[in-house]
């Protein structure tokens, strides 16, 4: 008898705390939006079964010595699978469109506009004591906004490590809403004329341009921001070995299996931090509720800097493209192409779309290192 | 006072933050319009970089022949045409991908 009550009492169905119940199920739900709505199952498949396995009663495995655990302190507490998902995202960035056009690198700036003004709106909740978040805590949300799930848990990562679950999910689940936040407020914002608007077919881009641009941004960052440096190091360098053609071993498995090997783990490690004692919590749905409105901000704020060029610069820019300025490669460049598809069949946005979208990836990684500047010191 | 005082933080790291990203990008779109013109200058001169990144043996971008001494071999006249050619060829498609 007593032998069959300690087998009971090892079972995961005696020891689940409600928390853990209510968790399994959240994974389960990130597991369904992935497979059956295809939301970027890349990484919520991953994240996902992360979070079952992490709240698997009595097994421990994201607690101390738990494989999970092990992921997340070898990967993201130091810092190294973010970083070497950016190689890899650099990698497969093309900088023609945008060295084409570099005006649209304003574009990329603007959308930043939203990382800062969530911050500030996190600040304020605190002020008010709706929510505790430090200063620390509401940089880390607020870069939500950049749309770029990898600078977010490498900023979450250095500043606000217990928020790394929430803002993870929070940052990737947007992403795949990308299609459904950003038109309507760019609809808003535009006149169908100007909606209209065709762009001129951009300037052919020599392979010289492409290989110096990565080393020109590098010495800009080296010079300026070295707390972009780890960020921007590695995209630079992702991007220099596709570009010079004459690595195209290291390039194909930096942009194929390095990026996939380290993908898994990455999802993994962050489901991890789905732990009901972290998770489960008022501060989450102010995290979620907060990067959304990061997000609609980033949008609007792009949108309003291209007829602000359009203004000055003498026009030729449609507004649609300045969408894109939040990072989000390639999905936000898509939905300019989209909308500009919409307002007149022959409008092909798409190429002019993304030199905004990478833009959009420079910026974030340089709103990054002047938070983690500004708050670790 | 706690709290006034992360106000503060929070609006000088929004303004500081926003006004660094803006100086960084247009700095890096004065310097990225000045490297383009340069490359393009340079490259009127030298020609463009092969598909493959390296110069390879076989398609030699002639370095010195200044277009108003004509060569002297019609052999070398043959390998200028042909780099000529195949330069435009490439240009072509690239731009009609």
């Amino acid at each position: 008898m007593d032998n069959l009550l300690h087998l009971w009492h090892n079972t995961g169905l005696y020891q689940m705390t409600p928390g853990q119940g209510i968790m399994i199920i959240i994974g389960m739900l990130l597991l369904y939006l992935a497979i059956n709505k295809n939301f970027e199952p890349l990484l919520l498949v991953p994240i996902g079964f992360g979070g079952v396995l992490a709240n698997i009663p009595g097994a421990g495995l994201a607690e101390y010595g738990g494989i999970l655990h092990i992921f997340y302190t070898v990967g993201i507490e130091s810092g190294a699978f973010p970083l070497i998902i950016f190689m890899g995202v650099g990698a497969m960035t093309d900088f023609g469109p945008l060295l084409a056009n570099p005006k649209t690198l304003f574009l990329g700036a603007a959308a930043q506009f939203g990382i800062f003004a969530t911050l500030m709106g996190a600040v304020l909740l605190s002020t008010f004591g709706v929510f505790d978040f430090s200063l620390a805590d509401a940089a880390a949300i607020g870069i939500i906004g950049g749309a770029d799930g990898p600078t977010s848990i490498y900023v979450a990562s250095k500043l606000a490590p217990d928020l790394l679950g929430a803002i993870a999910v929070a940052s990737y689940s947007y992403m795949a809403l990308v299609p459904l936040i950003q038109p309507p407020i760019m609809r808003a914002l535009t006149t169908q004329n100007e909606r209209k608007i065709k762009m001129v077919q951009q300037r052919h881009v020599s392979q010289r341009e492409k290989i110096v641009f990565p080393l020109l941004l590098l010495l800009l960052v080296a010079f300026l921001l070295p707390d972009a440096a780890p960020l921007l190091g590695m995209f630079c360098f992702g991007n220099l070995m596709k570009e010079c053609a004459v690595v195209d071993r290291l390039s194909n498995t930096t942009q194929n299996s390095l990026i996939n090997t380290v993908t898994i783990f990455l999802g993994l490690a962050v489901g991890s931090k789905l732990s009901a004692d972290k998770f489960l919590d008022f501060t989450t749905l102010g995290i979620l509720l907060l990067g959304m409105v990061a997000f609609s901000i980033g949008t609007a704020s792009g949108v309003m800097m291209a007829k602000l060029l359009n203004k000055v610069g003498g026009g030729g820019i449609n507004p649609l493209i300045g969408s894109a300025g939040v990072s989000a490669v390639p999905m936000a460049a898509r939905v300019s192409n989209k909308l500009g598809l919409e307002a007149d069949p022959h409008n092909f946005l798409l190429m002019h779309a993304m030199g905004p979208n990478v833009a959009g990836v420079i910026g974030s990684a340089v709103a990054a290192g002047i938070m983690i500047n500004y708050v670790t010191n | 006072m706690e709290a006034s005082s992360l106000l503060n933080e929070g609006l000088t790291l929004m303004l500081f933050g926003m006004g660094f990203v803006f100086i960084f990008l247009t700095l890096l779109v004065f310097v990225t319009s000045l490297m383009s013109r340069v490359v393009t200058l340079y490259e009127k001169s030298v020609g463009v970089l092969p598909k493959g990144g390296v110069p390879s043996p076989t398609a030699v971008i002639p370095h010195h022949a200044p277009a108003n001494t004509l060569p002297t071999g019609a052999k070398n006249h043959d390998e200028n045409t042909l780099a000529i050619l195949s330069a435009a060829i490439r240009a072509y498609r690239d731009r009609h991908k």
